[in-house]
């Protein structure tokens, strides 16, 4: 699957793609993110907004959104603007 | 009086009167101050129906209560006046200093009425004011009027509000713009102060705003200061990549418009984000007064040297809208419409409706001549065209009139993505349903900013909405938006104090520093006072609710076209009358006495 990162996250990882295969669901999937950069669910701690193919994992099925290697899931840290 | 000095100064342009207006605590327990005692002196002495550019017209610079003291954002003013572009109330509002510092100069605002024989600029030191001859500075950008004024006042505290080329040549969506590139920017207020030949208001001030309870007000702005910084998005990601931020977010959540709203997904979205901008040009941040947040941002250009901005809405507009991905024309192009005191959001909306209708061939290479054509992506359109629009020079005199009557003019409005003739900001509403019916019955147009439902409906502030949910609870959400907007804005404050404080947070500070024993349904009353007094200005003024509370047939009509949106419209029909029920209004939308006098507004009506 595509793992797009964003604003913090970019400096954090020091990536704004990413291509993962295996995690199962989008818990699966920070459980790996947090494998590969230590840390990187503390950096999630006060929020986040996470996208799987654009929808909000809020109206999904939470950190239990099921996931294939076809999606692209977006990570933010807590954001906003206007 | 607390917070508050009790009193407007009243200037005259025709006849060069200077007055006093004073008033009473009970006038400011109604309506606060700022955008609130704006709207009822307006509601007060105008015909609603009066030409928008007549010396009838009133302006009416206010800051707030909270202006000028040390409450968080406390430094920002509106600009409330009749709109050249919508013909209804706008209520155009900026940050930087000149709101706190004509709170220290001893006023709530000024009402300016009439119009000057000859281009003037008003200088005010504490109580002393001057009608000035600006015959001079006439036809000088915002950079070299600031200047020049700054050198003749001989003061290098003086903080100024003032107009550009377009207000002067009355452009319908010119801003006022103050501290450089601060920008009063909606609806055309540049052009109300344009037709009343007032350059400038140039300010200082030495006194203190009277605080109640001093102790008590500055434990509770402290703590409301923690809060916002401990806040993730006010003390994180916008002082880090200011409100571009949103641009990566607004586009994979699929409602960032592309060429003139034809989709919601854009690929070059990265290359113009607030990450990106931090990345390639930001030398620093640049807050407004009292601001502990600091979105502001400087960037650094070779063409234009150190410049302010671009915000969200003005990459966007200037950006995405036209299919431009090119940021460093994008922020050349910002500096371009502060210095010509340009509406950004109005400029890249007319622009991107004179491209669609190139696209489609209504508008054509043999009437353009030697310009450049209006293809997407074309960032020659940018600076050629600011500038035409600015000065009204050939087709540039047709665009100032805004893109509702651009794309009138060739018989396809419905091609302007306009609500009440104002051009829509950054959010397309098939991606974010409540945040449409926000911009249908927004009191001046479609505008963002006072009812951000983009909030709950994409960030999650205060929890996170379904955008795509249309229940009660939704167009509940969105009047307590609207409502506590016009309370922020009365109040004197910038509306990202959202991003971490709530309604409660507000009523502990003016209670502190006004003095007063207010419940946050006191306070949240007064913002619904004022929603629905300038609904009856806008009632008064001509509007017909049923034919006026709509969005652009695109959004009703025209699903959208790919990504997570993918399929759906707006189901406006289907909020509206609910909207109109929950508000108390008529089934056609008009405030009726009931409500009225249970606002105490029926002598309006």
């Amino acid at each position: 699957m595509l793992v797009k990162l964003f604003a913090t996250l970019i400096e954090f990882t020091g990536k704004r793609k990413l291509e993962i295969s295996g995690p199962k669901t989008v818990g699966e999937l920070l459980e790996e993110l947090d494998r590969m950069f230590p840390g990187f669910k503390k950096e999630l701690e006060r929020g986040y907004i996470i996208l799987v193919n654009g929808k909000n994992i809020e109206h999904l099925r939470g950190l239990d959104t099921p996931l294939s290697d076809e999606d692209t899931v977006s990570i933010f840290p807590p954001a906003g603007g206007g | 009086m607390y917070g508050n000095w009790g009193r407007f100064l009243r200037v005259n342009l025709s006849t060069g009167e200077v007055k006093v207006e004073e008033y009473s605590e009970e006038l400011a327990k109604k309506w606060l101050g700022s955008r609130g005692l704006a709207v009822y002196f307006l509601l007060k002495e105008m015909d609603p129906k009066a030409d928008p550019l007549g010396p009838e017209n009133k302006l009416i610079i206010t800051p707030g209560p909270l202006s000028g003291t040390s409450a968080p954002t406390g430094g920002r003013y509106n600009v409330v006046t009749k709109s050249p572009l919508t013909g209804l109330i706008t209520m155009a509002n900026s940050g930087g200093y000149f709101g706190a510092e004509l709170k220290f100069a001893g006023w709530d605002g000024i009402i300016v009425e009439g119009k000057a024989e000859k281009p003037v600029y008003i200088y005010i030191k504490d109580d002393n004011v001057e009608i000035r001859d600006a015959g001079h500075l006439w036809g000088k950008v915002v950079s070299e009027t600031e200047e020049a004024i700054r050198k003749e006042v001989g003061s290098k505290k003086v903080r100024i509000a003032l107009i550009g080329p377009a207000g002067e040549n009355l452009v319908k969506f010119a801003s006022v713009m103050n501290d450089g590139h601060r920008a009063a920017g909606r609806a055309g207020v540049g052009a109300v102060m344009g037709s009343k030949n007032l350059k400038a208001i140039a300010v200082e001030g030495s006194k203190q705003v009277p605080i109640a309870d001093k102790q008590k007000f500055m434990l509770t702005v402290r703590e409301k200061i923690n809060k916002l910084k401990n806040d993730p998005v006010a003390g994180g990601g916008l002082p880090k990549y200011g409100t571009a931020v949103l641009v990566n977010i607004i586009n994979e959540n699929g409602l960032y418009p592309v060429r003139n709203f034809q989709t919601g997904v854009y690929k070059h979205a990265y290359e113009q984000s607030g990450e990106a901008m931090a990345k390639k040009y930001l030398i620093r941040n640049q807050p407004c007064y009292a601001c502990p947040i600091g979105c502001g941002r400087v960037n650094k250009l070779p063409t234009v040297g150190v410049t302010e901005g671009p915000e969200y809405e003005s990459v966007w507009a200037l950006g995405a809208n036209l299919g431009i991905n090119d940021l460093a024309s994008i922020i050349e192009a910002n500096h371009q419409c502060d210095e010509f005191g340009l509406d950004t959001i109005s400029t890249g909306g007319t622009l991107a409706t004179a491209m669609e209708l190139y696209e489609k061939g209504y508008l054509t290479d043999e009437e353009l001549g030697d310009a450049p054509p209006f293809r997407w992506g074309n960032t020659e359109v940018l600076h050629y065209y600011i500038e035409k629009i600015a000065y009204r020079k050939g087709i540039g005199d047709k665009l100032a009139e805004g893109g509702y009557r651009f794309a009138e003019s060739y018989g396809h409005p419905e091609l302007s993505m306009s609500v009440k003739k104002l051009e829509l900001p950054a959010y397309d509403p098939r991606g974010a349903e409540g945040h449409g019916l926000g911009y249908a019955t927004n009191n001046r147009g479609g505008c963002h900013i006072k009812n951000y439902m983009i909030s709950p409906e994409i960030l999650g502030y205060p929890y996170k909405m379904d955008p795509h949910d249309i229940s009660d609870e939704k167009v509940k959400m969105l009047i307590i938006f609207q409502d506590l907007s016009a309370l922020i804005d009365a109040s004197g404050l910038c509306l990202f104090t959202t991003f971490g404080l709530g309604a409660d947070d507000y009523r502990d500070m003016l209670n502190a520093a006004l003095g007063w024993d207010f419940s946050t349904e006191d306070y949240l009353r007064i913002g619904e006072r004022i929603w629905n007094a300038e609904r009856i200005f806008n009632l008064r003024a001509g509007l017909d609710p049923l034919r006026d509370d709509t969005l652009p047939k695109r959004f009703l009509e025209e699903p959208m076209p790919e990504g997570p949106n993918k399929g759906y419209t707006v189901r406006l029909k289907e909020m509206l009358p609910r909207y109109y029920e929950l508000r108390g209004w008529t089934e056609d939308g008009r405030v009726p006495k009931e409500k009225a006098e249970e606002l105490g507004i029926a002598e309006f009506l």
